[in-house]
Parts: structure tokens; sequence; C-alpha cells
């Protein structure tokens, strides 16, 4: 209750500062609905997103984006019952079964000793890639809708320290230090977007019972911080990034137990060093971008239950994509990501080497008044995937209405088969105040 | 010794031209063809307001009332149905509802600017007020139904011979174009629609369908001549050729003839294309009139060497070629002198830019003529090496004479013995030419260009037999204040100008604002007859707007009034458009106006077409005056300092004179008139026609010599040789221009008959009255060259002078542009553009709106910074509004090395991520709007190496003069990245900035319209404020409207970051 009285007696304060000083409001609010395959209503969401930007001084501006989301169905599950990815700092103003306030981000920028600051609750996206993510792991991300979220919405803004410090003309070298321990939302039991793929939960042998479900998360504010840096730079076309990244993963390492009654399960998150770099540049109509990341721990599901069901391995990650913009209006991109455990026998349950393939058409009509998009998925290993396809279409300067589906196919024990019976139709507007 | 020394650099001229025969026929080609390579950039100009100057006042008033109120001059469709029931029949208004439906369709129809039938409103009372409704939504089904929309029509005075013919029997379907420089497609896509419509519908109904207007004549225009030009032009080649066979029975001199045709018609036209010079309506008559001429100096050089080969058949042919050009260098450069100077008087004198450069490029193509025969021709004969024929060689030993000769020394016989008969006859001719002159008509009429037969000349005199007209006259009323208009004064004084102006001949209907204010006004008080009449009250005026708005379309009467109010156009139309119908009233009217109508709060002036017309008639039968006295002058000066004699001079134009004033006989008398065609041919006449004086004077002089004082056998001597090949000569001529009878477009047909007259007559006189008036007078510069030869050195010093003074003109004058005015040079013009400051970094704020065809705008706010380093520009744009992509920003970096593809970002908020993109292709649209990525990177300068430039004209653009610059795109690859195959450019001449442009897409398509405005200085740069684009094709509008510009406060280098991008600012 004190927090929330504290909270309110801030923003009071600010909202008060911002009638004197220069300050920008914009809003956005957004309406969709979902119904899936079987014509059931999947969601009706009403998301609405206040942003601030104030300038406090001439060196200091401050950013607050609020977010208030109710959910009329109710069938992908709330907040309150799945606030354990959380830490203590990140968790939402109210929440209700079928709705949230949150404060999303909330951060100052500033330029101090030659760098530049941003300080406070923000995202940073690390890596080239679309979709998949081999160097985007500074902040966790909702699993609520599995992956057909948009990335904005889904990410997991985190708190943190994130000085830039330019190096000569075109270099920088970013250091993130993340108190924040929140890491990855996974879609609650009995939702739509449960997961249940082998590769992700494991699954209890016939008559096995679940006796217990331990949860551990890491909650110190130094001890459990993560820790990043980013060299990044522009070399002869090339934008480069060298990265590493001393971090908790941010989804939960499930430790399997069997006991005579039946199986516990661990949850416990792990820690592991990233080593990465990215390079992209264009080359004509095309845009080569690529990205490559080294784990010293990624933690896998095996059969082995000597093991306590998980084999331990470091991960060689790589993605190359290809964008093409050779025709008016239309963006075409390809991407391969590739997966390599360097420890590996049998039991683990995924393969060693693990392929992803993604497909993207973009086309904007009528002076972009229009836009089709297609993003096709594909996992090689279990042969399955998801497509999703919307149009939009931009009713005014500040109005847009879209009509989408995302559909799975494949094989059911496969990240995307899984849901492959959770195909949906959308229908949404977007008002931009 | 001199003559001597003259001789002997002739010679050792002559001698390296033989020498070196290869070596000149090869430069001769290579010249010929680097040149052609220019021949594609001549572009048509068949427009009639190309007979005036671009920056004439009464076209550009006419251009701005035509912006004004829309106007355009428009295709006209007529359907005629003579039975009882007219074309008020449910077929016939099906196919008027049809055809209105198919040709608003059409591409480059303005779909809002069809009027028909089916598109008008009527407007009748109704209990709210007034209704305005279409007068049929459906075309009739029954007889009953259509005679009820006849009734409709009928009762609505404003309609009736405009639209529908008072005796019911034809209904217009009247069509504006988008854009008048495409009407020739346009105009045949109609036709085709109509022979579609004629073939479904032939045995159903007695419709007759008929395409006319100024838009269809402008449409047609230009593929008649095309078709006429590829008719005559060969035929003039053939027929020249044969005529060279048939004098020298060999084959050489044909094909060798032929070369220099086509040097001096193909260069010519390629000098024109490198000028910018379009090629006119008139043009059509130039290669035809260089096919004449320049064959003619070959026919002297074969002429003469053939004669000399004849002469002495076992001579050494190169010497026999060195002889030739010794002999005849002179009389061939003389003759190239006057006619160059006919020509040239015809440029001095003409006011129309076609004339003036008609005579320039003809007297260029003459010089080249002259060029080729002495250096190509000898060079080329050294290497055939022809020989004279048989019959030649056998004529010349037997000393006998063939049949030409034979008649030229019966006509020789005659002159001699009858001199005095011969000068009394044309003494004759003289007079009666002289009386002719001032009995010659001035008149001109576009749709006479066309043969009779041409269903177009066929649609125009059924629709003016039917209608009020297809002539229209705009008399533009601007009163000082906003609504000045709702002032019932003024519009009385308008309804008094249009009461006065149905009165005057020819006029044969009028509308404006007036007609549809008494419509409204008599609708509104219960629709009685006698409420057809203009109300009294300025308040109940400003209603009726309002009512009308509120019942139908406001933009119904763009046409008439201006949207506040101020400006009203009354149209007038004429079912005549003939000089001789059109000044009368266009005078008339200019009087009523200046007594009657202006004062200081409210002036009304004269334009549309008719009014443009008689602007560039009024003047002709002066100019053609002016333009012979001119030509004349220059060529009796000519003459007169190469002959060292000013009776010379008098001498050699005397036949010249005498054959013009027999063609103003000859016109009056086959009723010819003095219009576009016949006007020029005074000038042509006078250089050709001089020639035959030139060449009779030069050898009686020389033979007189020889003869050693002895007139007769001086003149004897004259006919078999010179005469025959003078008479050659004349046959090509005559030939040449006679072909041009054989043209269906009917100026150039009377242009042709009357050339052929007067170079007849010509020929005769300086083959008879000439050598008639030497003979009786027996004049000092024939008879005093015997006595005084050494004075031949004198003349050599002004022959020099001459040809230096007119090589001098000639250079100066190939310099001429496309307007009569010093334009810059179209390279000078663009570096100018690009040398405009933009300033080192700017700021500033840039809203973009962005509306549909169906006027749904998305605006989008946003934040831009620029900066250069070296030559290395960055730009970065944020956007700032709306919510929706807020956030978003573009970062560019564009190298000067335009093989190094710029290097760009996109930051998109939803993704938290700068994504590298790959440099937009030149050609793609900007971010949704209808500018390119090129035109925003350029910032309203030109690439160079893009495009060709060239300046066309002078233009006033919203009162502000600018030079119209025409950039075509330099390959095909070009066109295919930028999207455009030519763009045109207004460039304001004080500041040089690009202040309106239109771009063509790579098929010739009208593709977008810019407009630049609210350009204003700040910080000491001048800088556009605002842009508007039109998307021609798509129906998009683009706007962007800068503001907050700054170009003080420093930019620093950190917005051109990704993080600033991150940042959002």
């Amino acid at each position: 209750m004190k927090k929330y009285f504290f909270l309110s007696v801030l923003l009071a304060g600010l909202l008060m500062y911002m009638q004197v000083s220069e300050a920008e409001f914009s809003a956005v609010l957004k309406q969709e609905w979902a119904i899936d395959d079987r014509a059931n209503g999947q969601k009706f969401e009403v998301l609405f997103e206040p942003e601030w930007n104030l300038s406090l001084s001439d060196n200091l501006d401050m950013t607050i984006i609020g977010r208030v989301r109710w959910d009329g169905m109710d069938k992908l599950g709330s907040l309150t019952d799945n606030t354990k990815n959380f830490s203590s700092i990140n968790h939402a103003l109210l929440s209700g079964s079928d709705g949230d306030v949150s404060i999303r981000e909330w951060y100052v920028d500033t330029e101090a000793f030659g760098a530049f600051w941003r300080i406070g609750k923000q995202q940073v996206v690390w890596g080239q890639a679309d979709g998949l993510k081999v160097l985007d792991v500074v902040n966790p991300q909702s699993f609520r809708e599995f992956i057909l979220g948009d990335f904005a919405n889904s990410r997991i803004p985190l708190w943190m320290l994130n000085v830039e410090l330019p190096i000569k003309e075109a270099g920088s070298l970013q250091l993130l230090w993340i108190p924040d321990s929140s890491y990855n939302e996974l879609a609650q039991a009995n939702t739509s977007y449960e997961l249940s793929s082998s590769l992700l939960v494991p699954q209890l042998a016939d008559g096995q019972i679940l006796t217990a479900f331990n949860r551990r998360k890491p909650s110190s504010i130094f001890s459990d911080s993560d820790f990043g840096l980013r060299y990044s730079t522009f070399y002869s076309g090339w934008d480069l990034t060298f990265n590493y990244m001393y971090h908790y993963l941010d989804s939960p390492v499930l430790y399997q137990n069997v006991i005579e009654q039946g199986l516990i399960i661990d949850s416990e998150y792990e820690r592991s060093h990233l080593i990465g770099a990215s390079a992209s540049n264009a080359f004509g109509d095309f845009t080569l971008r690529t990205e490559v990341g080294y784990s010293t721990d990624t933690f896998n599901l095996s059969t082995d239950l000597n093991q306590s069901g998980i084999t331990k391995s470091a991960d060689l990650s790589s993605v190359i994509g290809l964008d093409w913009q050779g025709l008016d209006d239309t963006l075409i991109s390809i991407q391969w990501f590739y997966s390599h455990l360097f420890d590996y026998d049998n039991h683990v349950i995924r393969s060693q080497d693990n392929h992803i393939l993604s497909f993207l058409y973009k086309q904007t009509f009528q002076n972009e008044t229009w836009e089709l998009e297609v993003l096709e998925l594909h996992g090689l290993d279990k042969d399955d995937g998801s497509i999703q396809v919307s149009v939009n279409y931009m009713l005014t300067s500040n109005v847009k209405a879209w009509i989408g589906t995302d559909v799975f196919y494949g094989n059911k024990t496969g990240l995307f088969g899984q849901f492959k019976n959770t195909d949906r139709i959308t229908v949404g507007f977007e008002w931009g105040l | 010794m001199k003559q001597q020394n003259e001789s002997s650099l002739i010679r050792s001229m002559a001698n390296f031209i033989v020498n070196n025969p290869k070596k000149l026929v090869f430069f001769s080609i290579l010249m010929m063809l680097i040149l052609f390579t220019a021949l594609p950039q001549l572009y048509k100009d068949t427009r009639s307001d190309a007979f005036l100057a671009a920056d004439n006042p009464a076209l550009l008033y006419r251009e701005k009332v035509k912006a004004q109120f829309g106007l355009s001059d428009p295709i006209v469709i007529a359907v005629i149905n003579k039975s009882e029931n007219g074309v008020f029949n449910p077929q016939s208004l099906q196919l008027v509802s049809q055809l209105t439906e198919q040709v608003s369709a059409l591409k480059n129809i303005n779909s809002d600017r069809v009027i028909s039938l089916a598109t008008e409103n009527n407007i009748t009372g109704s209990e709210d007020g007034m209704e305005v409704e279409l007068f049929f939504e459906v075309p009739p089904l029954t007889q009953f139904q259509a005679d009820n929309v006849w009734k409709k029509v009928s009762d609505f005075p404003l309609y009736m011979g405009n639209m529908v013919a008072k005796d019911k029997q034809a209904t217009l379907i009247v069509a504006e174009l988008v854009d008048e420089n495409q009407v020739e497609e346009t105009y045949q896509q109609i036709l085709q629609l109509i022979a579609v419509i004629k073939k479904q519908k032939k045995t159903e109904n007695q419709d007759e369908i008929h395409v006319a207007g100024e838009g269809a004549i402008s449409g047609y225009l230009g593929s008649y001549i095309d078709a006429d030009a590829q008719r005559l032009n060969p035929l003039a080649g053939i027929i020249i050729t044969l005529i060279i066979l048939f004098a020298f029975r060999r084959v050489s001199p044909g094909i060798l003839s032929n070369v220099i045709i086509a040097a001096s018609v193909l260069m010519t036209l390629s000098i024109m294309a490198l000028n910018g010079v379009a090629f006119f309506v008139i043009t059509n008559a130039l290669p035809v009139i260089l096919i004449g001429i320049s064959v003619a100096d070959s026919i002297h050089i074969y002429s003469h060497y053939f004669e000399l080969h004849a002469k002495d058949p076992h001579a050494d042919k190169k010497g026999l070629i060195v002889k030739t050009l010794v002999e005849m260098w002179r009389p061939i450069t003389l003759t190239t002198l006057t006619t160059m100077a006919g020509f040239i008087g015809l440029y001095f004198a003409a006011y129309m830019p076609p004339f003036k450069y008609f005579g320039l490029y003809t007297a260029i193509g003459v010089a080249i003529a002259w060029l080729y025969s002495l250096v190509f021709l000898p060079a080329a004969m050294t290497i055939i090496k022809p020989s004279a024929s048989k019959h030649m060689i056998a004529l010349s030993k037997n000393k006998k004479l063939d049949a030409f000769s034979k008649i030229m020394v019966l006509l020789g016989g005659v002159t001699i013995k009858k001199s005095r008969w011969v000068i009394a006859a044309f003494v004759l001719v003289i007079l009666t030419g002289l009386f002719a002159a001032s009995h010659l008509r001035v008149n001109q009429d576009r749709i006479e260009t066309f043969h009779h037969s041409e269903p177009l000349y066929q649609a125009d005199k059924a629709i003016n037999s039917h209608f009020n007209g297809t002539n229209n006259i705009d008399i533009v009323i601007e009163t000082t204040k906003s609504e000045g208009l709702f002032n019932p004064d003024y519009l009385k004084k308008m309804q008094a100008l249009q009461d006065y102006a149905l009165t005057i001949n020819n006029v044969n209907g009028a509308t404006s604002i007036v007609d549809y204010i008494k419509q409204m006004n008599r609708v509104l008080n219960g629709g009685a007859k006698e409420a057809y009449a203009l109300p009294q009250d300025r308040d109940l005026l400003a209603q009726y707007f309002l009512i009308y708005s509120a019942s139908s379309d406001p933009t119904d009467f763009e046409e008439e009034i201006d949207y506040d109010y101020r400006i009203a156009n009354m149209r007038l139309t004429l079912n005549k458009g003939s000089f001789v119908d059109i000044n009368e009233v266009v005078e008339q009217l200019q009087t009523y106006i200046q007594n009657n109508f202006n004062n200081e709060n409210i002036k009304a002036s004269l334009s549309g077409r008719v009014t443009v017309n008689y602007h560039w008639i009024k003047d002709l039968g002066e100019s053609h005056f002016v333009g012979m006295l001119i030509s004349m002058l220059l060529v009796w000066t000519v003459s007169a300092l190469l002959f060292r004699s000013m009776l010379a001079g008098l001498f050699a134009i005397i036949p010249v004179a005498s054959s013009i004033l027999f063609v103003y006989s000859a016109m009056v008398f086959l009723n010819i008139d003095l219009g576009i065609g016949t006007s020029m041919f005074a000038s042509v006449a006078i250089g050709l026609g001089v020639d035959f004086s030139i060449h009779t004077i030069d050898r009686l002089q020389s033979l007189y010599k020889q003869h050693h004082g002895d007139m007769i056998a001086a003149l004897q001597k004259l006919y078999p040789s010179t005469g025959r090949a003078l008479f050659f000569n004349y046959i090509a001529i005559a030939c040449g221009f006679g072909v041009l009878i054989s043209s269906k477009v009917v100026p150039l047909n009377n242009f042709g008959t009357i050339v052929v007259i007067s170079v007849t007559t010509s020929f005769f006189a300086s083959m008879s009255l000439l050598p008639a008036l030497i003979n009786v007078f027996k004049p000092q510069f024939i008879t005093g060259v015997a006595r005084k030869k050494t004075h031949s050195s004198g003349r050599k010093t002004i022959f020099a002078s001459v040809l230096m003074l007119l090589i001098v003109t000639s250079a100066l004058l190939l310099n001429q542009k496309a307007n009569a005015q010093d334009l810059p040079n179209a390279l000078e013009v663009v570096e100018k553009i690009n040398l405009i400051d933009d300033g080192d970094f700017v700021s500033r704020n840039l809203t973009m709106r962005l509306t549909d065809k169906r006027g749904k705008t998305r605006v989008r706010e946003t934040m831009a910074y620029r900066k250069y380093y070296g030559d290395e520009k960055r730009t970065i744009i944020f956007y700032k509004k709306p919510s929706n992509i807020k956030g978003t920003s573009f970062l560019t970096f564009d190298y000067p090395d335009v093989n190094k593809d710029d290097d760009q970002w996109l930051y998109l908020p939803a993704l938290r991520k700068v994504r590298r993109i790959s440099a937009s292709d030149r050609g793609d649209y900007f971010l949704g709007t209808d500018f390119t990525y090129e035109d925003i990177k350029l910032e309203g300068r030109l690439e160079l190496k893009d495009y060709n430039f060239k300046t066309l004209k002078l233009d006033e653009v919203d009162s502000i003069e600018t030079i119209l610059i025409r950039a075509t795109a330099k390959n095909d690859a070009i066109v295919k990245e930028l999207g455009y195959g030519h763009t045109e450019l207004w460039v304001d001449t004080k500041q040089w900035i690009i202040i309106k442009a239109i771009y063509w897409d790579p098929k010739g398509e009208l593709l977008k319209t810019l407009h630049v405005s609210d350009i204003k200085t700040v910080d000491g740069i001048i800088t556009r404020h605002k842009f508007n684009i039109d998307n021609h094709q798509t129906g998009h509008h683009t706007e962007f409207v800068f503001s907050n510009v700054d170009y003080k406060t420093a930019v620093k280098d950190s917005l051109f970051t990704k993080r600033a991008m991150k940042l959002g600012k």
C-alpha cells in the first residue's frame, strides 16, 4: 500500500511538473479482437499507452510510458496470477483478473562525463535479427501470446543503468548494469499458449504425477545483477557490434527429480556468459544482417533423469538474414537461424543442431496507406512452423485498422507445432492521440 | 596579278580536293553522321500557340485564364440525328450516355470536365427552394421520356445552341483534357472508341458521330502533317533524282546529289535539334525547299564538268574537276549568298517564331549544301571519275545542241530580237501585280489546314452548322474586391456586354454566370419566363449561390466564376474561325469594352483561342510585305556588292520582283488568301529566283569579255550552256516545290503552287527580261567589265568582305536558341540552380500532408536536420506526430561519390531497433509521399550526369519570370532508375530556383506536377517553404510545408547517430 502511495505522490508531482515544464504528451489506444479456429473469442484487448516526454532541463529529459490493459475475454491469463517472474521492483501498479495498469518505461536521459546516460526502466535491443534471438537477451519477454504479440509490447522493460560512451567518430561503447531480476513471462497453465512441447516442458510419464514445483528466483539487487558490454562501430559501410553479457538466462531451468510418488520439478534460473558480434551492410537492393553468439552455458531438457533431466552445454547460435528491397514498396526478407550444442548426448531432447528459417514479405500500397505482411517461421528439425499474415490500413493520419491471421502447423512436439490447434484471426485498430 | 593570285588560290584548293578525295569524303560523311545523332532530340510543336512568341501578352493572358478557370481546348463530339425527334430519342440519348461514360474513362480526359446531356444539371424550383438534378440519371427508355428530356433542356436557355442544337438534331459531348500535350493519342482513342460503337450499332439508328474542336484539331494536325511529310519528302527526292538522271544520263550525279540533299536537310534538322528549336507545322516545307536548292549547285557543277569532258573526252578528269571548280565556284557562291540573304530577310522580318526559324535554318541548310557541293562533290567525283554520256560527247563533237539547249536558244532568239517587246510584256505583268497586291486578302483558318475530304473538316462544318460554334472568345471580367460580382450593377454591365456581343456578326452564343443567376432567379420565382432576369439584391445573389451549393456540387461554376466571386469568365461562341470573320468581332468588342465597360472597379479583357488567333494573324500582311522588302533589300545589297554595281543589284532583283508581282495577280485570280503558308513565299521566291539572275549576269559578264564587247554574240552564247543548266536548275526546283502541290495540308499546297508560279516566272524573267534589259540598256556592269579588268581586284576584296559578313552573320544566327530573345544556355541555368546556397546545416520542421484521390488526408509532422561534412551530406528526420509513428527516425549518409550507395538506417520504435536498410533506389517513393528519394536528396538541385538539358522558352508562373527547361534522361537505364523519362522545369530567373516542374514517366505519360511556393529568405538563404506535388496517375497529392527553418543554430554531430535515432531527437 505504501508503495502505491509513494508512486501516486511521485506521479502527481510529475504531472504537476509537466504543467510547467516542456512536456510532450502522446498516447496510443489499441483495440484487438482475436478469435480462434473454433470460433471462440480469444481476446478482446484494449491497450492504452500514454507517453510523456519531459525536458526537465537542457541536459535532462524524462520519458514515461504507461500501459493500461484490459482484456474482456481473459483467456490468456492475467498478471495477478503470474507475477513470479517479475522482480519486486518491476510489478504492475495495479492488476486484476482482466487487466493491469503498469509503468512500462520510465527513464531519464542525460549527458555527463562524455557519455550518454539512460537510467531507469527501459528496453535495450541488441542484435540484428528479427524475431529470432541470439544477441537480443537484455530484456526478457512475455510469452503470454507466445511469439504473436508485437515485440514492443511483449518485451519486458527492466530497470537498468545504460551508459553509452562515444569512441572516436563512429564508435561507441555501451555498458549495462541491470539490477532488475525479472525474467520471461510464460503463458499460464490452461491458457491458449501454455507451453507443452517436450523441448521446453518436462513430460510426465503415464501415471506419473507432479508432486511439487519448487520455484527459486534470484532476487539480490547486486549479486544477481546482469552486466552487459557492447562496442559498436561503423566501418567501411558495415555496422558492427561486439557484445558481451553476463546474465541469468531468462527462462528457468526445470530440474526433475523422480520420487516414488511422482515428479518434483525445481525451477531455477542459471547464469551464462554470452560473447557475440553482429554485422550488417547494404549492397545495392540487398541488406545483409548477421549475428553470432556463443553462450557458455545453456540448459537443455533431457531424458536422463539421473542428471535431473537437464544437460548443460555451451551453445553457438547465429542468424544470417538477407533483405531485398528491389521492388517498389516491397521488402522481402529471409533469415536462417542456426544453433549448435557442443556437449550433446542422445538423452538431450532437442537435436544438436537446430535450424529455423524465416521468410518475411511486406508490401505497401497506395502511398503506404495499405500494408500487407506475411511472416513465416519454419523449424527444420521438427518440420513445424507458423504463418502470420496481416493487412493494415491507415484510415486517417492516426487511425490504423488491421485484420490478420496466425496459423501454426507441423509436429505437435515442435516449438511451433505445439500450438497447431491455436490458430486465430485478429481484427484491430489503433488510434494515436 | 591579284586575279591570278585568287585564281591560283582556288586552284590550289581544288587541287587539294582532288588529291585528297578519300579523306574529304570520309570527313564529310563523318561530320554528317556525328550531327545526325542529335536528330532524335528534335521535337514537334504543331500547336497554333507556337506561332506566337512564348512571352506574347495575348498568349500569356490566355494561359492565365485557362489556369484560372480550368479551361483547356476541348475535344468536341457531336451526335447528330436528322430524324423527326432529332437526338431526343431513346437510342440517341443512350448513345450520348454511353459515349460520355466511355470518353470520361479515357486516361487523358478530365472526367470532371466532360459536359454532355448525361452529365449536366437542370436547375428547377422546388418546395425547398432550388433543385439541381441531372437531365437524366439513366438514359430514357421510351420516346415519352426522351421528349421529357427535350422539354427540360429546351426550357434552359443556357444550353440551347451550346450543348443542344436548337432544331433538336444534334447534341455535344465536350471533353477537356488532362494534358494537352497528349491530345494526339487521346483523339485517336476517341476515334477508335467511336468506330467500335458504330460497328455495334450500325443498323439501329440514324445517328452520325463527329469529332472536332480545337483539341481534336491539335490532336490530328501532328499526325496529319507527319503523314504528309512522309509522303512528300521521298517523292521530291525521287523526282529530282529522275530529273538529274534524265539531264546527264549518268547514275553518279543522282547518287551524289542525294548525299548532298541528305547532308543539307538532315544536318539542318540536327542543328535545329541541338538548338532546341521545334519542328513546327511550316517546318515541313523546309526539307522540300532544301532538296530543291541543294540539288541546284550539283547540277551546275556536273553540267559544267560534263560540258568540259564532252569537249575533250581524253583530258585528265582530275584536271577537268579542278577546272570546273575554278570556273564554277564563283557563281555557286554568289547564288548561295543571295539565297541566304533572302531567307535571312525572312528571319529578320518575321515576328512569329516558326517563320523566323524557317528563314534562319533554311539559310543554314543552303550554306551546308554549298559547302558539300564545293568539297564533297568534287572529292567524290575524283573517286568515281564520271564521264559525259556518249550522247553529250557526240553533240559536242558535232557542235550540236540537245533538245533542251535548242529550246533555250529559241528563247534567246526571241529575247534578242524582240527585247523591247519582252520588256513591255513584263512591265504589264509588273503593273498588274502592283494592282493585285492592293487586293490581296489576309486570312487564315486553322480548320482550312485540312483537306475538305477529311472527316475532321466535315465534322467541324457539321458542328458549326448545328451549334453556336466551336470557336471561343473568353471575356474575363475582374472586379477589385472579393465577392465584387455580387454587385447587381456589375452583373447588369455583364448582361449588357453579353447582349452587345450577341449583336455582332458570327457571335452565336454567350455564356456567363449571368445566365445561371437568371435561371436560379427564375426557378426560385415559380419558373415564370419573365423571372429569367437578374435579381437586384446583393444578398439575394449570395444566397442563390449558397442554395445552389447546398443542392449540388459547388464546383459546377468553376468555369464561369472564381471561388471568391471576384473574377468571372464570359464565353462567346462563334461558328466561324477564319480571320476575316473574327477580326471584326474582336475589334468591336475591344471598342465596346474600352468605351462602355471598363472603369476603375471593373474591367474586362479578351482572351480565348479566337483572341489569340486574332493577335497572331492581324500582323501577317504587314509582316509579309516587310519581310519581302527586307529580303529584297538584302539580296540587292549583296548582289550590288558582289557585282560592285548598284545597278547590277537592281537588275538582279528585277526578275524576282516581277515574279512576286505576278504571283500576287495569280493569288487574286485563283482566290488564294495571304495566310500562314502563302505569306512566306516571297522570301523563298526571292532567295531562289535571284539565282537565275546572278548566273545570267555573271555569265554574261564573262561572255561579253570573251566576245570582246559583242553583246549579241555574248547573249547568243548564254542560252545553250548556262541557259540549259539554269533550265535544269529551274526544273529541279519547280518539281521539288511542285511536290507540295500534292500535299494534303492545304497551306503547304497553296505555298507549293505559288512558289512554282514564282520560280517559273523568275526563270523566264531571268532568261528573257534580264537579257532583254541588258541588251537594250547595255549597262556598265556588263560592258565596263571588258574595259576595266583591273577593277576585279577591288571586287574580290568586296566579295571576300561580303562572304565574311555572311559567314559571321550565319555563325551568330546559328547560335540562336529556341526563342528570339537571348536565352541562357540550359547548362548555365542548371549550374546556377546548383550553386544556390542551402547552408552548411539546417534544422526545420516539416509537415507532410498526404491526400489520396478521394480527398482523404494523412498528416505527418517531423523535425529534420541536415548537415554537410565536406561534400558528404547527412540528414535525419524524426517523426513527431501522429502518435502511431512517433519516434520513427530515418538517417541518411549521402556520399559525394555517385558510385557509392548512400547508407540509410531506419529506427522503428516498435522494434526499439535501428535497422540498416538498403540505399533506396533513386526512383523509389520517399516514405509514402509523391516525392522520390532522388527528389528529396537533391533538394531542388539537378544532377548533370542524368539529364540532357535544353532551354525551351521564357515563361511566367504565378507572375514570376521563369525559364522553361526540358531535362531528358540521358539513357534508358537512367529513365528506369529515376522513373522519369523527361521533366520540364520552370526556373525563377531572379533566384534560380525551380518553382514548377512537370514529370513524365518512362512511357511518356504525364506523371506529376510540382509547385513550389512561399519562397522566403531565411538567415540570408533563399528557402522554399511549400511544395505541392500532384501525381496525375494515382490522384495522390503531397504537400510539404517547412517551418521554423534555422540555418544559424549549430546542428550537433551527435544528431546523425544511431543513438540519436533511438532518442528521437
